[in-house]
């Protein structure tokens, strides 16, 4: 899972992808994704299913390589994640907000949840989308995020010393970890994860909230 | 989300520390910015120069002089600051250290109060010293209950044991031919019988007179 480390510094991680921006080639696409029949939701329930599980796996295994954390769908339909051009196939908004819907249900690992449009930042989102115009692709889970923090402060010796959300994603002591760049608010999820199991409190005002680890 | 009110576990001090950390990050964001800006100056007076507007170059590139010293500036700020963090953090460590001292010398205290003090300890060896001289006498006393009888047994014991252990002596070889005597010898023995013989006669008859 590290070894997607190399990080495209033009993503920040709150930004929709850009649009023409294509994956490094290093990243190894699954094989379906070379299948025209993959782009198009299959009927027979035994295929969808397990087109389904291919689709997340595929969203996954991008967004981490990219370090995508969250999705605008409108954008993304035409970034390769979703549209393979050399077998000229895309995917469709309605089929893709399939994938991402079963994703976000239990069946599908919660891998994914929808962000409610009233508190998007994304003008775009909001524009062409009432509602899941845009998502979290959860590749790591918060509880998994915030696993991976703990384990961190952990072995860096930081228990019990008062860390501000900005250090932990932009600062030099992070910079070899997976959540480096990480989307804020992604980061606060985990953190609040990490408060409910008493590992941390978070406390300082709005927008500059620092955190400490126990 | 974070920030209930159920701030038990932070200190004053935590929120100083933080107020200063995120002056801290600031600060790095300003320089960030700064750089972004200088990096764009820098652009614009290549492009000037292109087009052949040197003062407009000249502009961009004072600009970004003066951004630069700003950003030397910041650089000494940000390395006060922390160091300020710094000292208040090992402060903050200093003085759990202070604190684990106390609680460790407190109990120290505790327990040798609950020894009763010197005078406790030194009565306490006395008394230790005098048991075990009692102890000592008991033992010997005990020891001299041994009667001679059992001495005996207890030396006959030890010889059959060592008898055991060390083998029984070295013994001459049984006689595997009849004796061969010489003449004489053999004259001799018939003497010796004949005699035997005469003497247990002359008793029967010393005995005989005394029983009629």
């Amino acid at each position: 899972m590290t070894t997607a480390s190399p990080l495209p510094s033009n993503f920040s991680a709150t930004s929709t992808l850009p649009p023409g921006a294509t994956a490094p080639s290093s990243l190894p696409f699954i094989p379906q994704y070379s299948f025209p029949p993959f782009f198009t939701l299959q009927p027979v329930a035994s295929t969808r299913s397990s087109q389904l599980s291919s689709w997340s796996t595929h969203i996954q295994s991008y967004c981490q390589h990219n370090r995508i954390f969250s999705l605008t769908l409108v954008d993304a339909l035409n970034t390769p994640l979703f549209h393979n051009a050399q077998i000229h196939r895309r995917l469709n908004l309605r089929d893709a907000k399939v994938i991402l819907a079963w994703m976000a249900s239990a069946e599908g690992g919660n891998r994914a949840e929808f962000i409610s449009t009233s508190t998007t930042k994304s003008k775009k989102a909001a524009s062409g989308e009432e509602d899941g115009g845009k998502c979290w692709i959860y590749w790591r889970r918060p509880e998994e995020w915030a696993a991976a923090l703990e384990e961190w402060v952990d072995r860096t010796g930081q228990k019990g010393t008062v860390l501000t959300l900005y250090e932990i994603v932009e600062g030099d002591a992070s910079l070899k970890e997976e959540f480096w760049n990480m989307d804020e608010d992604l980061l606060r999820k985990s953190l609040a994860v990490c408060v409910r199991r008493g590992k941390a409190q978070i406390f300082g005002g709005e927008g500059s909230e620092g955190v400490k680890f126990f | 989300m974070g920030n209930s009110s159920s701030s038990n576990r932070i200190s004053a001090q935590d929120k100083a520390i933080l107020d200063m950390k995120n002056q801290r990050d600031k600060l790095r964001q300003y320089q960030k910015r700064i750089t972004v800006l200088t990096d764009r100056e820098k652009q614009i007076a290549k492009e000037c120069l292109t087009k052949g507007q040197t003062d407009k170059a000249k502009l961009a590139l004072r600009r970004k002089k003066y951004q630069e010293s700003q950003l030397s500036k910041m650089d000494a700020q940000l390395a006060q600051l922390e160091q300020l963090t710094g000292d208040v953090e090992f402060a903050l460590v200093q003085k759990d250290v202070l604190y684990g001292l106390q609680q460790g010398t407190s109990v120290l205290k505790e327990i040798h109060r609950e020894m009763g003090g010197i005078e406790n300890v030194e009565k306490l060896l006395a008394d230790n010293e005098e048991a075990r001289a009692y102890q000592e006498e008991i033992s010997e006393l005990l020891a001299n209950k041994m009667s001679n009888q059992d001495e005996d047994e207890v030396e006959d014991e030890l010889e059959a044991l060592e008898a055991e252990v060390n083998g029984v002596p070295a013994l001459p070889n049984a006689p595997v031919a009849q004796p061969q005597f010489t003449p004489e010898e053999k004259a001799q023995i018939a003497k010796d019988r004949a005699a035997r013989r005469a003497r247990e006669r002359a008793a029967e008859q010393a005995s005989q007179p005394m029983l009629a």
